[in-house]
């Protein structure tokens, strides 16, 4: 028990250091050079030449949080997802969320914007959200004529081709530009958060998390199956309900701010269980959390700086670090059992 | 109420509202062992399944002490019955020590975290399953046998009163099965539990149950201790046997013997016999078997392998007529084999016997 | 869904109409200023220009707000309407993402006041924007949809002029207004008339106070198309198109500007009849089969590079799709490629359209024109 222990609090230790790295130098990087004094200054003593003090508090922190909080929510969700599903490569949008989210911005921009109507920042968040809500909607009702979880993940994909399907149709009739901004959108991007929305975000988001985090004994009583999970007395309904639920507000929230990000949700679960070397619950999620935000936050730098003042999509530089980690795993794990 | 611990009244249980099991009337008390037997896709496990929850019954009561299952909240049932189950579990990362853990589930608190009491539970549940020292092993890392142990020491630790076992030996050799039976007997002496469950082995069966239940067809055909159930020609009904045959006195099965007219005598007796009754029976020899008392360890063996058997009644001396039948049979024969050396004075005939078969040759 | 568009567009060009009357009435009164005279647009109908005396203006785009110029030290005057956004002069370190205006501003000798870009040195065409970024007077803010906030606002960012595709991330021009940095959102791309697009520069003379400039090059633009526009149709049918990577005909609609254009140089643009009245920048995708039936006859092909790329050779064209060579523009020799400035010279529609009327009237034309050149 001794030595586990040691594992798990070294585990924490590195991970939050890890934070507390990325997070000094993201909050040092931009465009603009601003030394680490006059951070200080700004951040601690509220201080400091107008420019720099709007570009610190108003575009470098909220951006910041938000891959901390988004980034965390990720990998929870996609922990959840692969617990429950018993498959390793599932990922929050797997259940067709992302997808059901996009059909709804499409719709909404195209028609609000087709009749010449501006669209507030906080009505796409809104029909993001609505949209990915709706998909979960009709998981839940499939979920309760189906038995087996593997029928799940089959209707999860289906519902998110149907989703891309009405999309593409809708966008055919749209004007070209509309279009453009289809594809910007499902890139995802951490740009322009403002304090507002990290605000609302937060609250959901953490909330969920914490419910999450309270549903750790029942999650680790179905690592050993439904129905040794069941002869424990957990209450299979009420669990797959919440689970979905709750997987789906997080990845849901993700979507509506920052649009899809992939990998985040299925690469950082398997990273963390071969730091903790365990797959206990009550362990995993606060450390996916501090893993998702992490590697957020290491993708979202690169993003934004490597090719400055261009941004790169978060979505293709969480794949180029991400789908190696998998491969990665998946090759380590294979050989190992044999 | 009867004064059973577990009971069952007009239970139907089956899949998708087709019952294909009705009337079940099962009755246990503590401290007893059931045994489901019946043939393939006859319907245990779907029994089983139904009796801890899994499944929803399609009509009647179980009762546990005085509640019935249907009103019991989950986490009262899981403090009372526990579960070992067929199907192999890939737990991720997971020791035997957390997976025995496990079975602590409806103790602990909110997060789940296990106590000091807890953990000496866990302790003691594996020490009784004689795996202390697998505590800190991988659980996919262990051998079958070893991870049944596990999981029945897991089925300990939950503290139930009740533990339903579904085929737990399907997949062990016969070391472990002898070895996981033990310890579910010792469970039951101990701690009083009750134990269902569903076994293939029908040796195994006939030796440690304290009632068995026979399911065939739609119903269950007969319920009773051991001893009344193990007849060889009930067994054979019970699962259609057509090859062979079932040997109730000891619980084997013995396959079907070479037919035709003998050509093998084999004088056996006290033990001698059964390899050589075998070995023929391999070889598809026919043969001949005598003389035997009936109350002779051969005579089972005999009984089923040999064309023929020349008997005689159990503590008697071989009459003269009971020899005269078996120099009859083998001098009809082309070979005689002569497995015993022992001859008293019950079986001085079977002496001359074989000093007749030297002058047949 | 025509109907209702035709329906929607005829109540916008009614609102329009009655805003310029009320422009041209001077209904505008703003307290502490007095009204002097309306500015005259001949071919916009996006945006009016209020002036008072003082050198204030008010300039009120369609559906983009109204905008108070209020020169250098002048007060801003109190109990003003709560939509009207103040831009107060001199507008220097201009962020300008919407690439038609770029243009404008350099005929105005304006380009000294645009500080940041939403297209990299490299996706300019004009020199003088080119050599300002190349030179560093100018610098590229990351897309207009993912805009570099701490670039634009450690360079004292005053206004940020953004077309109509800002709209479709609400949250940048939030967040750009959070900043305190005005958001004008030009709609040259809603007017009908071409030289109404090129006439916006009156617009963005008034934020710099180059009226003088623009009137003169306005005017200089006029004369051009003068001699063009008086002449009678030539009868001669055009087709204005590009091919995708998936062989799907990107055509303009009758209610687009160039097809306008075509017009006004004394042509037809061959699908006269071709969608409703949206957008003036439309265009739609067709069917090679439908293209083929539509515009085999069309007298003069020209192709629009601006997207592709530009095109060496007719065989090139023909490679697209073999049914090109059966058309009659081919088979004439009648093929023409544009040059990819075309749409970033905004000023120069007028040449354009003087350079049509030369092709469609038959005169004797070199194979390179201003804008686009024939294709052998």
């Amino acid at each position: 028990m001794k030595r586990t222990n040691v594992r798990y609090w070294t585990a924490f230790i590195i991970l939050t250091v890890m934070l507390a790295v990325l997070l000094f130098w993201n909050i040092n990087s931009g465009s603009v050079e601003l030394s680490v004094a006059q951070i200080y200054q700004i951040i601690v003593k509220h201080t400091g030449e107008k420019t720099a003090y709007n570009i610190v508090w108003e575009i470098r922190l909220p951006r910041i949080l938000a891959a901390v909080i988004l980034g965390g929510a990720l990998s929870v969700s996609g922990f959840l997802l692969q617990t429950f599903f018993g498959n390793p490569i599932a990922g929050p949008f797997v259940l067709g969320i992302s997808s059901g989210a996009k059909l709804v911005v499409s719709l909404t921009m195209i028609f609000l914007l087709g009749k010449g109507i501006a669209v507030h920042s906080g009505t796409m968040i809104a029909g993001a959200f609505v949209g990915a809500m709706i998909s979960m909607g009709f998981i839940l009702l499939v979920s309760r004529k189906v038995k087996k979880m593997s029928m799940l993940v089959i209707c999860g994909v289906m519902i998110g081709y149907i989703c891309s399907a009405v999309t593409d149709f809708v966008v055919t009739f749209a004007d070209d530009s509309n279009i453009v901004n289809l594809r910007n959108w499902s890139l995802g991007s951490f740009s322009g958060m403002s304090w507002e929305n990290i605000g609302v975000m937060s609250a959901v988001i953490f909330t969920a998390l914490l419910l999450v985090f309270f549903m750790s004994k029942p999650i680790g009583a179905y690592q050993m199956g439904e129905v040794y999970a069941r002869n424990m007395g957990v209450n299979i309904r009420m669990f797959r309900l919440a689970l979905i639920l709750l997987s789906s507000i997080l990845s849901a929230s993700v979507t509506a701010f920052a649009g899809p990000i992939s990998f985040v949700g299925i690469a950082v679960p398997h990273l963390v269980k071969s730091l903790l070397k365990t797959a206990k619950p009550i362990l995993v999620i606060p450390a996916c959390f501090l893993g998702g935000a992490v590697f957020c936050l290491f993708c979202d730098l690169i993003a934004r700086t490597v090719f400055a003042p261009t941004e790169l999509s978060i979505s293709s530089v969480t794949a180029v670090f991400g789908a190696p980690v998998v491969i990665y795993m998946m090759v380590r794990k294979q050989s190992r059992s044999l | 109420m009867k004064d059973y611990f577990v009971y069952t009244e007009k239970m139907s249980v089956g899949y998708n509202g087709k019952p294909l099991i009705k009337d079940i009337e099962i009755e246990l008390q503590k401290g007893q062992i059931l045994t489901l037997i019946g043939p393939n896709g006859a319907g245990k496990s779907t029994i089983l399944k139904s009796m801890i929850g899994q499944l929803s019954l399609l009509g009647g009561t179980v009762y546990i002490g005085r509640d019935e299952l249907k009103k019991m909240s989950e986490k009262d049932l899981a403090k009372k019955m526990s579960v070992v189950m067929t199907e192999r579990i890939h737990p991720e990362l997971m020791t035997c020590g957390d997976v025995v853990s496990t079975g602590r589930y409806p103790y602990t608190g909110r997060l789940g975290i296990l106590s000091e009491k807890d953990r000496e539970k866990v302790r003691e549940a594996m020490e009784m399953v004689n795996a202390t020292e697998l505590m800190e092993r991988d659980f996919s890392a262990v051998s079958d046998g070893q991870r049944q142990r596990i999981l029945l020491a897991r089925a300990i630790c939950q503290e139930p009163e009740i533990i339903v076992l579904d085929e737990p030996t399907s997949f062990l050799d016969i070391r472990y099965k002898l070895e996981l039976l033990t310890i579910l007997k010792k469970m039951v002496r101990e701690k009083n539990v009750a134990v269902i469950m569903s076994l293939h082995e029908l040796d195994l069966a006939q030796k440690i149950s304290d009632v068995v239940v026979c399911v065939h067809g739609d119903k269950i055909e007969r319920f009773g201790p051991p001893e009344e159930i193990f007849s060889a020609g009930y067994i054979r009904q019970l699962y259609g046997i057509t090859d062979g045959s079932y040997n109730a006195q000891f619980g084997c099965i013995e396959m079907e013997g070479a037919k035709g007219e003998p050509e093998v005598f084999v004088i056996g007796g006290g033990g001698s016999g059964i390899s050589v009754y075998r070995q023929l029976q391999r070889k598809g020899i026919p043969f001949a078997a005598g003389i035997l008392h009936e109350n002779d360890v051969d005579y089972p063996v005999a009984k089923a392998l040999a064309v023929e058997v020349i008997s005689e009644k159990p503590y008697e001396e071989i009459r003269p007529e009971t020899y005269e039948k078996a120099l009859n049979v083998m001098r009809k024969c082309k070979k005689v084999i002569g497995c015993t050396e022992k001859f008293g004075k019950m079986n001085e005939k079977n002496r001359h016997l074989l000093e007749e078969s030297e002058h047949l040759l | 869904m025509r109907a209702f568009k035709t329906v929607f567009t005829a109540g916008i060009t009614m609102l329009v109409m009655l805003a310029s009357c009320a422009a041209a009435q001077g209904a505008e009164t703003i307290s502490g200023l007095t009204f002097d005279h309306s500015m005259e647009l001949e071919y916009a109908q996006q945006f009016s220009v209020d002036c008072y005396e003082g050198g204030y203006a008010l300039i009120d785009i369609v559906e983009s707000g109204r905008f108070l110029v209020v020169p250098e030290g002048a007060a801003i005057p109190e109990e003003l309407d709560e939509d009207i956004t103040i831009l107060q002069q001199p507008l220097n370190n201009i962020y300008l993402v919407a690439t038609s205006a770029m243009d404008l501003f350099r005929a105005i000798d304006g380009i000294g006041s645009i500080g940041l870009s939403g297209t990299d040195a490299d996706g300019w065409y004009i020199e003088e924007a080119k050599e300002a970024m190349e030179k560093g007077d100018m610098a590229y803010a990351g897309k207009y949809s993912a805009p570099d906030y701490e670039l634009i606002l450690s360079k004292e960012c005053s206004l940020a002029v953004e077309s109509t595709m800002i709209y479709h991330s609400p949250e940048v021009m939030e967040k750009l207004e959070d900043f305190g940095i005005p958001v004008l959102v030009e709609r040259s791309s809603y007017e009908p008339h071409p030289l109404g697009r090129t006439e916006w520069m009156k617009l963005y003379a008034v934020l710099l106070g180059k009226e003088a400039e623009a009137e003169q090059f306005f005017a200089a633009q006029k004369e051009q198309m003068s001699g063009v526009t008086d002449s009678a149709n030539t009868g001669k049918t055009v087709a204005f198109f590009y091919i995708n990577s998936n062989g799907i005909v990107n055509v303009r609609k009758a209610g687009d500007y160039v097809a306008k254009m075509i017009g006004l140089a004394g042509g037809n643009y061959i699908f006269s009849d071709l969608g409703g009245d949206d957008n003036a920048l439309s265009t739609m995708n067709m069917q090679m089969e439908d293209f083929y039936a539509g515009a085999k006859d069309a007298d003069y092909i020209i192709y629009n590079s601006t997207i592709d790329g530009e095109l060496q050779s007719v065989d090139e064209l023909i490679a697209k799709s073999p049914l090109l060579a059966d058309f009659k523009a081919v088979k004439d020799g009648n093929v023409w490629c544009t040059q990819k400035n075309l749409f970033q010279e905004t000023t120069g529609l007028a040449v354009m359209i003087a350079d049509m009327h030369r092709l469609l009237s038959g005169d004797e034309v070199p194979d390179a024109l201003t804008y686009m050149y024939r294709l052998n």
